[in-house]
């Protein structure tokens, strides 16, 4: 997610080139956990999706207008933070048979790489850790907007990005295919300045 | 085939039944006294089926819940093809079987609570490793009617409490129990050694991931404890005469044995409102 944030802000500098000095330093970013969200759906038995999120993200993002390729993006899900409108089916998922949360309480993603696609898009690569294994993923990253938000008045960069991933390459096998391997994955970040 | 090897019912009840009473009947063949060994072999084969062969080293409670089992099941089995008995043999269980709790709850002692779940584990672990080993007759039907109600009790704890795969695998040994007691009755063939000891062991070390790493009402697992008396309760029961008799006896100790078990899930249900997970 921070090398989503990374790329956003990448393609912000492409952007709005103008507006950017020419060498400009690596800016640390934090992400709003208030205006952020993780969302994932999971098909259920060919029925319908369920729709979960993270309640408890956060993470950083060191962008380095000149080098993009040198910025870094990381963040942290609170697995014990799972979501889905139901707290019998939320226990259940904090259980061993999905997210294991009090073994690993603790999911991270962290940026390996950045690809342009657009004026605006981008493919952000990265590992994403989940159950004590590391997996690269790639989720498709579009740059919204940055500026000085009007609400906090303070530095922000806005994103939203895309992605699949497959749990049981992540050990989290039980009840799939039944209950979907390809997880969607909703992005919703913004970020500000720190 | 495949769709009904994918039925959870059928993973925790049939198949390991008859995969218990197959591994069983073979070790029967091959060598008697390894019999019992059958139960902790037959979890282990439905835990890669139904589970999969977890990674070494294990990164997860349930990872290290299987290796250790594994390790158990060859120290048993070289045990018992050993002929080694008494204190040495319970010395070896209490050993193994401390080791393997301590290992898979490292990760979860971050509280007081915690900590007494593991003293209370090591507590039983210690009862199971010791409290046989003065019995000077070894019969199978009492040692294998508590495993199977330990097992159950996990197991339909867990069930009520949203922990499937442990409630599979812990209801998957309690078949495997019924496949080692179903060789057993109305005649008893079989020692239970420490192979069989160990696969008690087994039932402990899923109490544990269940108390340590999940939300489930554990605490009413205490109440299937008196099942362990189980060989207390085959001495009060009087032997009946005959091929029926013994066969009446041996399924009134399974039954009894079996009542603490049904206690505690009831206790579990009550708790809970019985609401389970709808995935």
């Amino acid at each position: 997610m921070k090398k989503t944030l990374f790329a956003a802000a990448l393609f912000a500098a492409t952007a709005v080139g103008s507006v950017v000095p020419a060498f400009a330093a690596p800016v640390s970013y934090k992400i709003d956990p208030a205006h952020t969200a993780v969302v994932f759906i999971v098909n259920h038995v060919g029925f319908s999706n369920v729709i979960g999120r993270f309640d408890t993200v956060g993470g950083d993002v060191t962008f380095d207008k000149d080098a993009v390729e040198k910025s870094v993006v990381n963040v942290t899900i609170d697995t014990t933070s799972v979501d889905t409108n139901h707290a019998k089916r939320d226990e259940h998922l904090r259980s061993p048979d999905f997210f294991n949360a009090k073994e690993f309480p603790k999911m991270t993603f962290k940026s390996t790489k950045i690809e342009k696609t657009g004026d605006k898009t981008g493919k952000l690569h990265g590992d994403l850790t989940m159950l004590g294994v590391t997996k690269p993923v790639v989720l498709d990253v579009t740059f919204n907007k940055d500026g000085v938000s009007p609400a906090s008045k303070m530095e922000t960069a806005g994103f939203s990005a895309r992605g699949t991933v497959k749990r049981t390459e992540f050990g989290m096998k039980y009840g799939a295919p039944a209950i979907g391997d390809d997880i969607q994955l909703l992005i919703e970040v913004e970020a500000v300045k720190s | 085939m495949s769709e009904l090897l994918q039925d959870p019912f059928v993973q925790s009840s049939v198949l390991p039944l008859l995969v218990g009473l197959i591994l069983v009947g073979v070790l029967h063949l091959l060598r008697r006294s390894l019999a019992a060994a059958g139960i902790a072999a037959g979890f282990l084969v439905v835990f890669v089926l139904v589970i999969g062969l977890p990674a070494l080293p294990p990164p997860s409670s349930m990872g290290k819940l299987f290796w250790a089992s594994a390790l158990g099941l060859l120290l048993g089995v070289g045990a018992d093809a050993a002929g080694l008995r008494g204190r040495i043999a319970s010395a070896v269980l209490a050993v193994w079987l401390a080791a393997s709790l301590l290992w898979i709850a490292l990760p979860a002692l971050d509280s007081v609570a915690a900590g007494v779940t593991v003293l209370v584990l090591l507590g039983t672990a210690a009862w199971v490793a010791f409290a046989r080993g003065s019995e000077k007759i070894e019969s199978p039907t009492a040692p294998a009617a508590s495993l199977l109600a330990l097992a159950l009790a996990v197991g339909g704890t867990a069930l009520i409490g949203s922990s499937a795969s442990i409630a599979q695998m812990a209801l998957a040994l309690a078949a495997s129990a019924g496949g080692f007691l179903l060789w057993n009755w109305p005649v008893e063939r079989h020692g239970w050694g420490l192979s069989g000891r160990v696969a008690t062991g087994i039932a402990l070390l899923l109490a544990a991931v269940l108390a340590l790493f999940t939300q489930t009402q554990a605490a009413v697992l205490l109440l299937a404890l008196p099942a362990l008396l189980a060989g207390r309760v085959r001495r009060v029961i009087p032997q009946g005469d005959g091929l029926i008799g013994r066969a009446a006896s041996s399924a009134a100790v399974t039954v009894v044995a079996v009542l603490p078990a049904l206690v505690a899930i009831g206790a579990a249900y009550a708790l809970t409102g019985g609401e389970a997970s709808p995935y």
